[in-house]
C-alpha cells in the first residue's frame, strides 16, 4: 500500500492502515531519531509524539503521495524538543574532563561524550544534516527531499559543521 | 556542482566517530509500533480540511459504464435548476412553466414535457389544439416543490396551448403569448422536425 493510498484510507476513517505507515516510518527515521537526540529512550518517545501529532493532523497534509517528506519535519521538530529537554553535559566540563585525563589513554566512551557534546553544540541545522549524511549514511539527493532544501546548501552546512566539529574537538582527533 | 574537500586526518577521525555511533543505535524497541497504534486509537481522529481536500490532487475510480449515466443526470440537474432559477423571481403566484422534448418513437413526433410551477393550487391541467381545447384530456402531476408536470406527444410543427389551472385558464408565462381572440393570451410551441422545442 502507497503513502497515499494508506492517507487517504486513514482519513476515510481506517485507523488500521496507520500501522502501514508507523511500520515504514519507524524503519526509516527510528535510528536517524535516535542519532539527532543522542538518547535512545528520549528518540523513542520523540518519534512516537511525532506519530501522534501526525495523526491529529493528517488532515493537513497536503500531498498524501509525499507523506515521508511532511512527516519527517514533524520528527525533525519533535527531536529538536527532545534535544532542548535533554540535560546534555555542557561541553566546557567535558573539555575539562579530557584535560584530566589527558596524561593516560582517552577512553572511548570518554571521546564518544565529547563527540556528542560538540554535537549540540552546533546549529539545529548543521547537526541534522551532518547527522543525517555522516551517522545515518543518506546520499545528499535523499536529504535534499527530505530537508527539502538544495544539494549544495546540504553539503555547505555539512562542511559548516565538520569545520565546527574539529575544532571543538581538536584535543581528541 | 559544489565540493568540499574534507579529506585530512580531522576528517576521517571525525568519520570514524561518527560511524561509531552509528553502530550503537538501536532504533526503537520491539512492541513500540504496538504502542504507537494503541497512543493512536485513542488520539483525535484526523479532520480534513475541506479546501485542503477541495484543492489536493486525489485519484478518482469510476467504472465506465457511469460516464454516460452520469452525464445524462448532470443534463437533467442543469435543465432542472435553470428552470428553478428562471421562477425564483415570481413568488408564490403560478411562477413559471417549461417545456423540453423527450426523444419519441416516431420521427414526426416529440414528447415534450410540461412543468408548471403553481403553489396552493389542486389541479392543473394542458388544453391546446393538439388536445382540441379540451382540458380533461391531460392533468398534470404535482411533484416536489409544487412543479406539475405532463409529457405529451406532439407532431412537428407550431401549437397553441394554456394552462388550466383549478379552472381558471393562463398562458404559460415562459412562453411566447399570442391573442387567443377570447381577450386572452395562448402560449406557443414550435416543435423542430429534428425535435427542437422554442416556446
Amino acid at each position: 500500500m502507497s503513502d497515499g493510498e494508506a492517507v487517504r484510507r486513514v482519513l476515510a476513517g481506517e485507523v488500521e492502515c496507520l500501522r502501514v505507515l508507523v511500520q515504514r516510518y519507524t524503519q526509516e527515521f527510528g535510528r536517524l531519531a535516535e542519532a539527532l537526540v543522542g538518547d535512545a529512550d528520549a528518540a523513542e518517545d520523540a518519534l512516537q509524539e511525532a506519530f501522534i501529532s501526525a495523526y491529529e493532523r493528517l488532515g493537513s497534509c497536503r500531498d498524501p503521495d509525499r507523506f515521508g517528506g511532511w512527516f519527517y519535519r514533524i520528527v525533525a521538530n519533535k527531536c529538536l524538543d527532545a534535544k532542548r529537554r535533554k540535560k546534555l553535559l555542557p561541553l566546557e566540563d567535558t573539555e575539562v574532563a579530557s584535560r584530566e585525563t589527558a596524561d593516560g589513554p582517552v577512553r572511548e566512551a570518554e571521546v564518544d561524550q565529547l563527540f556528542q557534546g560538540a554535537l549540540a553544540e552546533l546549529t539545529p541545522e548543521q547537526r541534522e544534516a551532518f547527522v543525517m549524511r555522516e551517522v545515518d549514511g543518506r546520499s545528499y539527493e535523499e536529504m535534499a527531499v527530505l530537508m527539502d532544501t538544495g544539494v549544495d546548501a546540504l553539503k555547505m552546512r555539512v562542511h559548516r559543521a565538520r569545520d565546527a566539529l574539529k575544532k571543538r574537538l581538536r584535543d581528541v582527533l | 556542482m559544489t565540493e568540499f574537500r574534507d579529506d585530512d586526518a580531522g576528517s576521517e577521525a571525525l568519520r570514524s566517530l561518527a560511524e561509531r555511533q552509528r553502530a550503537r543505535l538501536r532504533g526503537p524497541q520491539p512492541g513500540f509500533e504496538d504502542r504507537v497504534m494503541a497512543r493512536m486509537r485513542e488520539a483525535r481522529a484526523p479532520k480534513r480540511a475541506p479546501l485542503l481536500w477541495i484543492m489536493s490532487p486525489s485519484a478518482v475510480r469510476v467504472r465506465p459504464v457511469w460516464i454516460p449515466l452520469a452525464a445524462a443526470a448532470l443534463l437533467v440537474v442543469w435543465l432542472a435548476g435553470s428552470r428553478y432559477g428562471a421562477r425564483s423571481g415570481s413568488g408564490a403566484a403560478p411562477a413559471a412553466a417549461a417545456v423540453a422534448a423527450v426523444p419519441g418513437a416516431r420521427s414526426d413526433t416529440v414528447y415534450v414535457r410540461f412543468e408548471f410551477v403553481a403553489p396552493g393550487v389542486q389541479d392543473v391541467r394542458l388544453a391546446g389544439d393538439f388536445t382540441g381545447w379540451r382540458p380533461d384530456k391531460v392533468a398534470l402531476e404535482r411533484q416536489a416543490g409544487n412543479v406539475w408536470v405532463a409529457t405529451v406527444p406532439l407532431a412537428v410543427g407550431e401549437h397553441r396551448y394554456q394552462f388550466v389551472v383549478d379552472g381558471k385558464w393562463l398562458p404559460d408565462p415562459r412562453a411566447q403569448a399570442v391573442d387567443d381572440e377570447f381577450g386572452g393570451h395562448n402560449s406557443v410551441i414550435v416543435i423542430g422536425p429534428n425535435g427542437q422545442v422554442r416556446s
